[in-house]
């Protein structure tokens, strides 16, 4: 409560406690999340580089929208800023994909999502490369799922975010996250039955 | 049979959540040195607002400060007027005095005014003569 107050006092009262506080804390939630935001990010595009800079800019935009915001609110506010990034970015890829098909371009062809992908590594050889294949072929079932089924089961999975702060991110209703939640665990344990 | 498929659904969420987490504590430095990054980058939104605060103290000083170099400028303007353009006001008005059109009649007079000078230096030249002044 005293850092959304401090940040939300007129610039000329506020304290330098207080804006340290804020950016001590803001530090840390962003701390917290980047890594696995990044993650969400790789597995949505597919692409390391791009999902670093869509991280970076829902961080921005976050904290330069936000920071007034009560701590508490950051997580669902900084998934629903990630999920439209990472949608604006699979409209311009759509787009570039279909001009260049349209100009005869090779584009999709060239692309390979599981070599750019980074995959987990383990100290045991064949754990990690079990692991890795198990992950590899989750992250290619779930480009296959309708986009509101993957985002609810990424946040909801992958990020632990309760179903209010899940409806919150993903702009919908408690139950709609339920609905898309529950299509895409049956879905993806049709297309992945043999590996899980 | 209903309860095995939930604990199965159980099972397969909590292995995709810890397959999730490994490939989240596999990432490599380099991408985690260009989070840390991006996160430096992002706080910086937080920072110039400190700066903000700092710039509204310093505004009124600036003010007087502009305020009394205007001052200085008008005062001493004065003497070499310069307008609105950018123009030296003197050099404006002896352009204007040059080309006005009683310029013009002394030039086509030319002759009679140096006569007339011709006459007040006769005439200064026989008042000396005459021992006067």
């Amino acid at each position: 409560m005293a850092l959304a107050a401090a940040l939300r006092a007129p610039f000329g009262s506020r304290t330098e406690d207080g804006m340290l506080e804020a950016s001590t804390k803001m530090e840390a939630f962003l701390r917290e999340v980047e890594t696995r935001a990044f993650r969400i990010a790789v597995v949505s595009t597919r692409d390391a580089d791009e999902a670093l800079d869509i991280v970076q800019d829902a961080m921005i935009s976050l904290t330069r929208r936000y920071a007034h915001k009560s701590a508490d609110e950051w997580r669902p506010l900084f998934y629903r800023i990630l999920k439209n990034r990472i949608r604006d970015w699979q409209r311009r890829s759509i787009v570039r994909t279909r001009v260049m098909s349209f100009f005869g371009g090779q584009e999709s062809d060239e692309y390979d999502p599981v070599a750019q992908a980074p995959g987990p590594r383990s100290d045991d050889p064949t754990d990690a490369l079990e692991r890795s294949d198990a992950m590899q072929a989750l992250e290619q079932a779930l480009g296959e799922l309708p986009a509101r089924q993957r985002e609810a089961f990424m946040l909801r999975n992958f990020e632990g975010l309760d179903v209010a702060e899940t409806a919150v991110a993903m702009g919908c209703s408690d139950g709609s996250v339920k609905t898309h939640y529950s299509r895409a665990v049956h879905r993806l344990r049709d297309m992945l039955g043999e590996h899980y | 049979m209903a309860s095995d498929n939930v604990r199965t659904d159980r099972e397969f969420e909590e292995r995709t959540k810890l397959l999730f987490d490994e490939s989240v504590g596999a990432l490599d430095g380099e991408t985690r040195s260009k989070l840390t990054q991006a996160r430096y980058r992002a706080l910086e939104e937080l920072a110039p607002r400190r700066q903000a605060a700092w710039a509204r103290a310093l505004v009124p000083v600036g003010a007087a400060a502009v305020v009394a170099t205007l001052t200085v400028m008008l005062w001493q303007g004065q003497s070499s007027p310069v307008d609105e353009a950018g123009f030296d006001v003197a050099a404006v008005s002896d352009l204007e005095i040059l080309l006005s059109e009683e310029e013009l009649d002394m030039i086509e007079e030319l002759e009679f005014y140096a006569w007339l000078e011709e006459q007040v230096e006769l005439t200064e030249g026989q008042i000396v003569e005459d021992g006067i002044g």
